[in-house]
């Protein structure tokens, strides 16, 4: 033990009064200052969105920051555009909690019915995962906190009703992932493949396009096969990488690789 | 008919109902009925039923006074949600607890369990009777009414214990030991301080001690039997720092553990009547009552029912004392109140009586002017 840790001598014990009167005053000084007006806010009355509560004023302008508003990157019920919705799944397929359910909704082919997310609160985990997995950028998370239901039914938000929450333009959060520079393409077996249109026909963006194989490669003047056959064709600069023409491939002939 | 106490406002309504129900009757028989004894029977029957419906919504809003006056003591708001300001929200409680069902444990003594809360909250609102609240109040003309309200007073933590121990519950038990426990220490101090205040006033009535206050209130000739007294009330009345025998943190819920329902409903609107008596016997004794200073104006002091409004005010001052006390300290341990209530209290209090009976032998009060003549 070194020198400096000897024990500070005790303080003096105070005066059994002073336990009383001390902690008298102080309660007394807390009530005439709450008397006024307490620290805590009203919440159903009042908000912490009110400027009165926020505290924060923008530099430039003098106004306080962000009002009618929490703070910008929170992330709470979600926004959709079903109009730019191209169904490409890829939301539910992030999705931690399983809770995004593809349902259709009214507008689409007869064949090939449009299929936008239905949310469940319930299950959410406001991750936000789905709005940045979104490539269209019509799923997005916007500010709005206030979810209270007194039914569990209730808490299945479904498109249209995600799409009144977009068309009352909250606040959206403005962080979004940017999309990585060299993402893997999706590639073709052509020995497997047997040119079905599957993949073509379920694309939610069109990027997939049948070729005759043989005429569309061919040089001009060499000699076709006999034999004509139709292989798809991938645009990687409009395929958003959903996936959904793998899954759908009977011959499970597309694969994800680097385009060489 | 000057309105200047509770009981002619129930003598009016004794009036309006006879002449409305005689109205209606045929003559003989309505003029044999109109007597003044009728009239006097039925403002009796009007009086108690004023009594006790007063007696319970001011329970009741206290319980809503504590919850603002705590919330604001610790920078909350408290209740704000049902009525005006959260005025409402313990009707409302009442009436969640009216409805649920009551139930008991398969070992508990049956008689001893429902008998218990029942007894206590009677015990507790039989003390609305014996204590007067304004001038006029015939049934606080008994000429021992202090003995007897004291003794009614302290008669709660009997049926305490026995609902405790009928809980056949461990923790029930503790804490109707220690509330047993509490009382034999306390209630000598709190005598005693109370013989100090008889001393000065000359009688055990509490109309006469109130009246002997008129040119001065005895908080200031007796503060030491006033400290003694309020701090022994708040052990009597087994609120914070003094709440051992419901010591949440060690105790479930104390004595009444067990209980749930109307049943807690009857333990919890007791512990607030026995709050609300005990405020009322602080401003009997040392506040001067219904009366006020002869400088305040006469146009306050002479409004109808201005002695039972002002009688109001200084209770719920007294219990914003008693929230004050509850926000401000921590739960004693038991050696320390019991420390605290033998070898403190119980000399400071006979220091008291000794320092009234010097008071009353030199007839002259420091503070207040001269003491008028004791016992005459």
């Amino acid at each position: 033990m070194s020198e400096g840790a000897e024990a500070a001598p005790r303080p003096k014990p105070e005066h059994p009064i002073l336990w009383v009167a001390r902690p008298m005053i102080t309660a007394a000084r807390q009530f005439g200052k709450s008397l006024v007006r307490p620290s805590t806010i009203v919440y159903p009355y009042e908000r912490l969105e009110d400027p009165r509560f926020r505290g924060e004023v923008d530099v430039a302008s003098g106004k306080p920051i962000g009002v009618g508003e929490v703070w910008d990157n929170y992330r709470g019920v979600h926004a959709l555009n079903v109009s730019t919705c191209i169904s490409c799944n890829l939301c539910a397929f992030s999705c931690p909690d399983l809770c995004i359910d593809m349902v259709t909704v009214p507008g689409g082919d007869p064949k090939h019915p449009k299929k936008c997310p239905q949310i469940d609160y319930g299950k959410c985990s406001y991750c936000g995962f789905c709005s940045d997995a979104c490539p269209e950028g019509c799923l997005t998370m916007t500010t709005r906190y206030e979810l209270s239901v007194s039914k569990r039914s209730d808490m299945v938000y479904s498109p249209q009703k995600l799409h009144e929450i977009f068309a009352r333009k909250l606040p959206m959060n403005p962080i979004r992932l940017e999309r990585p520079a060299n993402e893997d393409s999706i590639l073709l077996d052509p020995p497997i493949c047997i040119g079905c249109n599957a993949c073509a026909r379920d694309c939610p963006t069109g990027c997939i396009t049948m070729l005759d194989i043989p005429k569309a490669t061919a040089k001009p003047g060499e000699k076709l096969p006999k034999r004509i056959w139709k292989e798809p064709v991938v645009n990687d600069s409009d395929c958003v990488r959903c996936g959904t023409c793998i899954s759908v491939c009977p011959k499970e002939c597309l694969f994800w690789g680097t385009r060489r | 008919m000057a309105v200047t106490t509770l009981f002619d406002v129930a003598d009016d309504i004794s009036r309006a109902i006879l002449i409305t129900v005689l109205g209606h009757l045929p003559a003989p028989l309505s003029t044999w009925l109109a007597t003044p004894d009728l009239v006097l029977g039925i403002a009796v029957l009007v009086f108690c039923a004023l009594l006790l419906a007063a007696g319970m919504i001011n329970t009741i809003l206290l319980i809503w006074f504590e919850r603002k006056l705590l919330g604001r003591f610790m920078d909350r708001r408290g209740a704000m949600h049902v009525g005006f300001a959260g005025l409402l929200q313990n009707f409302a409680d009442g009436l969640k607890l009216f409805r649920k069902n009551t139930f008991k444990p398969e070992q508990a003594d049956t008689l001893g369990f429902f008998s218990g809360p029942t007894a206590y909250m009677v015990a507790s609102i039989v003390m609305f009777a014996i204590l007067p609240i304004s001038s006029g109040w015939s049934d606080g003309s008994l000429p021992l009414s202090l003995l007897l309200a004291l003794a009614v007073f302290s008669f709660a933590p009997l049926f305490i214990f026995v609902s405790a121990w009928s809980s056949n519950n461990k923790y029930s038990l503790m804490g109707g030991m220690r509330s047993a426990a509490q009382m034999v220490a306390y209630e000598v101090p709190l005598l005693l301080a109370v013989v100090a205040v008889v001393i000065a006033a000359g009688s055990f009535n509490l109309n006469t001690i109130v009246y002997e206050q008129q040119n001065y209130w005895f908080w200031g000739p007796l503060l030491l039997a006033l400290i003694v007294f309020v701090a022994a009330m708040l052990a009597e009345m087994e609120r914070i720092p003094f709440d051992l025998p419901e010591a949440e943190a060690e105790l479930v819920e104390g004595w009444n553990t067990e209980y749930g329902g109307m049943l807690f409903a009857f333990f919890m609107l007791a512990d607030y009547v026995r709050a609300l008596v005990g405020s009322f016997l602080v401003v009997l004794l040392f506040l001067g009552g219904w009366t006020m200073p002869t400088w305040v104006p006469s146009p306050l002091t002479t409004f109808p029912l201005s002695g039972i409004f002002w009688f109001m005010v200084k209770t719920y001052l007294v219990f914003l004392l008693f929230v004050w006390v509850r926000a401000a300290l921590p739960r004693v341990r038991t050696d320390q109140l019991l420390r605290v209530g033998w070898m403190r209290m119980i000399p400071l209090s006979l220091l008291s009586v000794v320092l009234a009976v010097g008071l009353v032998l030199v007839r002259c009060l420091p503070v207040f002017g001269c003491l008028p003549t004791v016992g005459s």
